[in-house]
């Protein structure tokens, strides 16, 4: 039975074996069995089991903390103190005396776990009883300072967190239940407006929905991706992450593009088709004239017989034909990348070819094996992609992806990861709006857009936190991984000039954050807040992709193309079973897959 | 002789005109070409502020050869445009909606973004401004108003937003 006194020293159900992040680690180190005197505190004349020093020791904190804010330590006549050298039940009855209180009881799952050797468990009940032991203590207005006391319930949440993403790895439903509870409880005595409770407030939720699942709601597919890309359009503008991701990407391609009068482009995620406005415009006022530029844009199949991808094509189209540059846009709509062949893009041979991916790599991973092995043992999608990518025989692959590691096979490294690198992505939102603009209506106007973009966040979020394997697609890597992977598949990578770089710094000096900072990594540009870099982008190039100016064969089959300005119709609508339409007249048209990475013989280099 | 007194005195009505001309104050407004050029030589706001004068310094004022001429003047890389080069730039411009456009959306609130905080990290004002238009390129500045121009030619029910990151300027036009 459990009770705030001790009366005998019985059997313990703390273990002083087990990782925390609290005490005196020596006490778990000294090693002895359970029930053991602890010899160095006996040789200063306490008697107190190994096992109970961690107890002991989180009674004496509080005991230090409950007296600082009492004003004079009440003691009432009929309480009985046990004899001090008796340190554990000394604190314990200390301690019920001076804060009487009936959260105090130990947990009740001291019996269950009683048996159980190494278990962390054991340290629950005393995070959970220091908890309620400082709210119970606040409520008298005793002063403490503020600051401190901010400070410390953030801490505690965050431990909070962090163990009950423990629990929840371990399976133990029950305890992370619990621990969600007092969680909830903290994130109240926390500024929820903005912060480390903000985000605390949104992972709470995540595990939540780990633990519980809802029910597969009416709202699935349906109207997600159009919500999807609202969201992404609100992220786009309230930070300076995307649009970072554009500029160096355009950058890079348009350097690649020098001295080509053919390009094709392909963009794994088109969207609003938001990177390409400025790019067609950089290729119009290009010394020696813009190219003919092909644009392939990949999006998710629009649910309600939209032709979404068409609309952005003849948007980008008629942008184009203002300034005078020939253009012809091809959609393919997939539900997932992998799903995409490289047939569909109708590459002509004689072009020059960019691959762009925006924050769309990592959703080609999958479980990592071991947490330090190589993954080469595995086949993923990403080495399908990565293979004909590379078959494309690319001028420049543009990658930009998240700098962070959420793809470890531990759960709680996962968690702890995000928790940190959502932290400060929710930060830099902050800071960007923060010193934005003065007048009224638009301040009101950045701040639904802060607010849509944090959903946009907190999407991605619970994707870590909640599901697992297939639906679980935001598996970011950070940028060394991505090296050695993509070196692996046979790209080189290109350093992005100066000019990147200049470019990038001077986007950001227009931001009103200040902690915004551009850093050069080895040849790639990285997007941080506060020097956390958070977002990366790279650019590849393929092994063997040769310099030379494109030859003028095959001349017709891309006035064929250009005969309407957008290829209208042509839509591929990939779905699960990989079941075309239009398979056979691709097939006719093009000759095999495998010619596309034909680059024919280069006879004469001419130029517009 | 009659003729001789009479041509005498057509040529001393015409030396009388000319000293009258003489006396009469020269006007600026007589050549919109000439102000043109020195109206080409203000800064954003000025310009602006010297539409309101009359009408003809509006009209003048609204001039894109006008705008062109502020706008390579206070962003680097804009400066050294050929003539071939400016041509082309002119006509890209011209198709995303003109350079007075271009200073109003893009490079007149980045300029008082860039001289805001350079003055609130305590550099000296003719520093900053300086600063500020050695790092405002024109290139950025295009691609940034070649998405907005991208945004309105949409015409969705959302308002183009993609510049809101810069202070949007009440519209006058």
């Amino acid at each position: 039975m459990s009770s705030s006194f001790r009366s005998d020293m019985g059997t313990d159900p703390y273990d002083s074996v087990g990782d925390d992040r609290w005490i005196i680690a020596s006490a778990s180190d000294r090693g002895s069995s359970r029930g053991e005197i602890d010899s160095l505190l006996h040789g200063a004349g306490y008697r107190v089991r190994s096992t109970d020093l961690r107890h002991v020791a989180i009674g004496l904190e509080q005991l230090e903390s409950t007296m600082v804010g009492h004003q004079c330590v009440a003691s009432s006549a009929e309480a009985i103190h046990y004899n001090p050298s008796d340190l554990t039940a000394w604190v314990d009855s200390m301690l019920s005396e001076l804060a009487p209180d009936p959260h105090l009881l130990r947990h009740p799952q001291s019996t269950a776990t009683a048996n159980t050797w190494a278990d962390p468990t054991q340290q629950r009940p005393s995070l959970h009883r220091l908890e309620n032991h400082h709210q119970h203590r606040n409520v008298p207005a005793v002063s403490l300072q503020s600051m401190d006391e901010e400070e410390d319930a953030a801490i505690r949440l965050v431990h909070l967190l962090v163990s009950c993403a423990d629990s929840v790895q371990r399976g133990d439903s029950e305890m992370a239940g619990s621990l969600l509870d007092q969680t909830r409880l903290a994130l109240a005595r926390v500024n929820t407006g903005f912060g480390i409770g903000k985000v605390a407030g949104y992972f709470v939720d995540a595990l939540c929905r780990r633990l519980y699942p809802p029910p597969p709601s009416a709202t699935g597919g349906g109207g997600s991706a159009a919500n999807l890309e609202i969201l992404y359009h609100h992220f786009y503008e309230a930070c300076p992450y995307i649009k970072f991701a554009h500029f160096t990407a355009n950058q890079a391609i348009l350097e690649a593009f020098q001295g080509h009068d053919r390009v094709h482009v392909v963009d794994f995620n088109l969207m609003h088709g938001l990177q390409w406005p400025a790019l067609i415009q950089a290729l119009a006022l290009r010394p020696g004239g813009p190219p003919l530029l092909r644009l392939t844009g990949i999006g998710a199949p629009s649910p309600d017989g939209r032709d979404a991808l068409r609309e952005v094509g003849l948007r980008l189209a008629e942008l184009a034909r203002s300034v005078q540059v020939r253009f012809a846009f091809r959609g393919v709509a997939a539900t997932r990348l992998e799903h995409v062949r490289p047939w569909m893009f109708q590459v002509a041979p004689g072009e020059a070819v960019a691959v762009n991916t925006v924050l769309q790599l990592h959703r080609l991973l999958g479980d990592r094996a071991s947490p330090e092995g190589s993954d080469a043992a595995a086949a993923e999608p990403i080495d399908t992609v990565l293979e004909w990518i590379v078959g494309l025989k690319p001028k420049i692959v543009t990658v930009v992806e998240q700098e962070a590691d959420h793809n470890k096979p531990s759960f709680l490294d996962r968690f702890t990861e995000a928790l940190f690198y959502y932290s400060t992505m929710f930060d830099s939102l902050e800071g960007g709006r923060v010193g934005g603009s003065h007048r009224g209506g638009q301040q009101q106007q950045q701040t639904v857009v802060a607010a849509v973009a944090e959903a946009y966040l907190q999407r991605e979020m619970c994707n870590i936190v909640c599901f697992e394997g297939a639906a679980r697609v935001e598996r970011h890597e950070p940028l060394a991984r991505w090296r050695d992977r993509l070196g692996r598949a046979g790209l080189r990578a290109v350093h992005l000039g100066s000019n990147a770089f200049k470019q990038a710094s001077m986007l950001l000096t227009l931001f009103s954050g200040e902690g915004y900072c551009v850093e050069e990594v080895a040849g790639c540009l990285t997007l941080g807040w506060h020097s956390r870099p958070l977002i990366s982008a790279s650019a590849w190039r393929a092994d063997d992709a040769d310099d030379a100016s494109p030859p003028r064969d095959h001349q017709t089959l891309v006035l064929q193309d250009h005969s309407s300005s957008i290829t209208s119709g042509s839509n591929n609508v990939v779905d699960g079973d990989d079941h075309l339409h239009q398979h056979s007249v691709m097939r006719s048209h093009m000759g095999s897959s495998d010619r596309i990475n034909d680059t024919g013989s280069g006879s004469s280099c001419s130029r517009v | 002789m009659l003729t001789r007194e009479e041509g005498e005195e057509e040529q001393e009505e015409e030396e009388e005109e000319e000293a009258k001309g003489r006396r009469r104050a020269f006007s600026v407004n007589d050549n919109v070409d000439l102000l043109a050029e020195i109206l080409g030589r203000l800064d954003g706001r000025s310009l602006a502020v010297a539409g309101c004068v009359c009408r003809l310094w509006n009209a003048v004022g609204r001039r894109d050869s006008v705008w062109e001429a502020v706008c390579h003047r206070h962003v680097a890389g804009g400066g050294s445009s050929a003539a071939d080069g400016g041509c082309s730039t002119r006509s890209v411009v011209a198709a995303l909606g003109g350079y007075r456009r271009l200073y109003r959306l893009c490079i007149g609130p980045a300029l008082d973004r860039l001289a805001g905080s350079a003055g609130g990290r305590g550099s000296t004002t003719t520093t900053a401004e300086a600063a500020a238009a050695h790092h405002l390129s024109l290139s950025l500045s295009l691609s940034l108003f070649s998405i907005d121009c991208y945004e309105r030619l949409g015409g969705r029910q959302q308002r183009p937003a993609s510049l809101l990151f810069l202070c949007k300027p009440v519209d006058v036009s």
